[in-house]
């Protein structure tokens, strides 16, 4: 596009969504919320000096003050560095999480819709298969394969939410398939590879947007999850999962080693929520595929 | 409706089929060698190796490998725990129950709490009341699980001393604190649901019908609305018993509870091949089993469906 030619007379729909989400109040809450939240654990070298990982055993257990924010752990840790640093690693592991997730199942869904055949008999058979199981108990049984870790955490959850996004996207790829416009694309002899990114996956990305930000959410909580049982993160590394299972021995004499990354991912999560609720009612007046592609 | 329940049961076979492949090959899909990652880097002999080969039944050829782990899980046999030699099957039948009162404890709180404020807020849509629940139904979906309840335990057992944080039995007093953990988060679910399903039958016209009748208030959101918003919840129900077996892994470890989902995390952590199997092949079979008599319920109560 020139810089000579005019703004186009109507919305983008991108353009439109985003002024719908400005409209909502929960859509404001969270995008306040989450920005504050990670604005907050990425300036944690601007906002505390302390080493996240370092044994001080004289200030071990004390409550918080001054000088320690959010107290301390058993080992003299200050625990406001390490809910800063470990929230950035709990977002980042929630991310990953459903990165894989999404780009392997909205391909299989993409693959399978647009093909059809055994193949999509065959991939739907085996989301069947993996959705047979709990999503958690999902997770735990690649775990069980790969071994515990933070790698092998992020690949358990993308793993366990592949069968939602490559359900949700071959459902749409089969009410697409059909449109008009995709028909011409194909009469006019687009490669299927063009056809699929340039028309199909745009169009289904609008309904997918919903379960993209539902999913992290999700995601992070899974990751926490993971961590609390102790399959992921290995000690000393701080992650607010991890935190809360090692402040858990001392629910009784230290409630703010459990109080304050718990209320982290907490927060974090409900402000994606309040996003993806607010993202859910703005397309659901939307139809599909209207023809815009 | 016949047809619809072959196919239904056909299917779910079909997916138990490719689920019990799936748990059959965790031994197989374990990076490098499965007997050096059970018996670990410690110096073992090769008669060791050789033996637990064996026991596993690794030197078959894979086909007849699954033949015979899916003859015997249908016989009941899930084999041997590789820790403590103990039949999987009765670690699995042992620990069970306490993980199903633990479920049905949840639900029945999830369904109770749920609906009454699901409930009570459609019919007060648009008030603070109603807002007031969806808040803390958005609240509820985003508190982990793990948290809560350590927040629970923080109130109810360290500064009111009511309930015990080890929850040993499944006395009313053990249950509460672990049921009451994995059912919030569901009570939300529940609340939402209920209150979306409600206004939705409210606007309908028999409604609106059964008013101008002259119908009571009271007998017509009894008689005409509940009875009908509720079967969408009824069904979703049967899915969520599902989910909190899932859910079930986090409680049982955080109250140090018996129950099969502690039973798994521990056999990860043990390496304990057999168990983690048996584990997931046995909450997976249930989890299907109670999706397909949620479907043909569903289909069952609701001819609209069954005409489609």
């Amino acid at each position: 596009m020139t810089a000579a030619l005019p703004n186009p007379p109507v919305d983008s729909p991108g353009r439109r969504l985003l002024r719908q989400l400005w409209r909502s109040r929960s859509a404001r809450l969270g995008g306040l919320l989450l920005l504050t939240l990670v604005a907050v654990l990425y300036a944690a070298p601007l906002l505390s000096d302390k080493d996240p990982n370092k044994n001080v055993p004289s200030q071990a257990l004390r409550p918080p003050s001054l000088a320690h924010p959010m107290g301390t752990d058993h080992v003299g840790r200050d625990t406001f560095t390490r809910f800063l640093y470990g929230g950035q690693l709990s977002l980042r592991v929630g991310l990953a999480g459903i990165a894989i997730g999404a780009v392997v199942g909205i391909t299989l869904g993409l693959v399978s819709g647009y093909f059809g055949g055994w193949l999509d008999a065959l991939v739907s058979w085996l989301t069947d298969v993996l959705m047979a199981f709990p999503d958690i108990l999902l997770a735990l049984a690649i775990i069980a394969i790969l071994g515990p870790g933070l790698t092998n955490a992020m690949l358990a959850i993308g793993i366990a939410f592949v069968p939602s996004f490559m359900r949700l996207t071959r459902s749409n790829v089969l009410v697409l398939r059909e449109m008009t416009y995709i028909e011409a694309a194909r009469a006019l002899g687009s490669p299927d590879v063009r056809i699929l990114l340039g028309h199909v996956l745009p169009n289904a990305l609008r309904t997918l947007f919903v379960l993209l930000t539902l999913g992290i959410g999700s995601s992070i909580l899974a990751g926490a999850a993971l961590n609390f049982l102790g399959l992921g993160a290995e000690p000393p590394t701080a992650e607010w999962g991890a935190m809360l299972n090692a402040g858990m021995k001392y629910v009784r004499q230290a409630w703010w080693l459990t109080v304050f990354p718990g209320a982290g991912i907490f927060l974090a999560v409900l402000a994606i929520n309040l996003i993806g609720d607010a993202l859910s009612d703005a397309l659901a007046g939307t139809p599909l595929a209207a023809d815009e592609g | 409706m016949f047809s619809y329940l072959i196919r239904r049961l056909l299917t779910s076979l079909l997916v138990l089929l490719g689920v019990s492949g799936l748990v059959f090959s965790v031994i197989h899909l374990v990076p490098g060698d499965v007997t050096m990652a059970i018996l670990g880097r410690q110096r073992v002999t090769e008669e060791r190796v050789a033996e637990l080969r064996a026991q596993l039944g690794l030197d078959d050829p894979l086909p007849v490998q699954f033949g015979r782990y899916l003859g015997n899980a249908l016989s009941g046999d899930l084999g041997k725990s590789i820790r403590t030699g103990q039949p999987v099957a009765a670690s699995i039948a042992t620990q069970l129950p306490s993980t199903a009162a633990l479920a049905f404890a949840a639900l029945a709180l999830a369904l109770a709490l749920g609906g009454a404020l699901g409930i009570a807020a459609a019919l007060r849509h648009g008030t603070w009341f109603d807002t007031l629940v969806m808040a803390l139904s958005v609240s509820g979906l985003s508190v982990p699980t793990f948290w809560m309840g350590l927040l629970l335990i923080l109130l109810f057992s360290v500064q009111l001393g009511l309930f015990p944080s080890i929850s040993n039995s499944s006395s009313p007093r053990d249950l509460f604190l672990p049921a009451l953990t994995l059912g919030l988060p569901e009570a939300a679910v529940v609340a939402r649901m209920v209150r979306a399903s409600l206004l939705d039958v409210l606007g309908k016209e028999y409604i609106t019908a059964a008013r101008a009748k002259g119908l009571p208030y009271r007998l017509v959101i009894l008689k005409h609305a509940l009875r009908n918003a509720l079967i969408p919840v009824v069904t979703f129900a049967g899915l969520q018993m599902a989910y909190l077996l899932g859910g079930a892994t986090i409680v049982e470890t955080m109250f140090a509870r018996q129950g099969i989902g502690r039973l798994a995390v521990q056999a990860i952590f043990n390496r304990d091949y057999p168990l983690v199997q048996g584990v997931v092949l046995v909450t997976a079979a249930v989890y299907v089993l109670i999706n397909t008599l949620t479907d043909i319920t569903y289909v069952a109560i609701n001819p609209r469906i069954r005409l489609k």
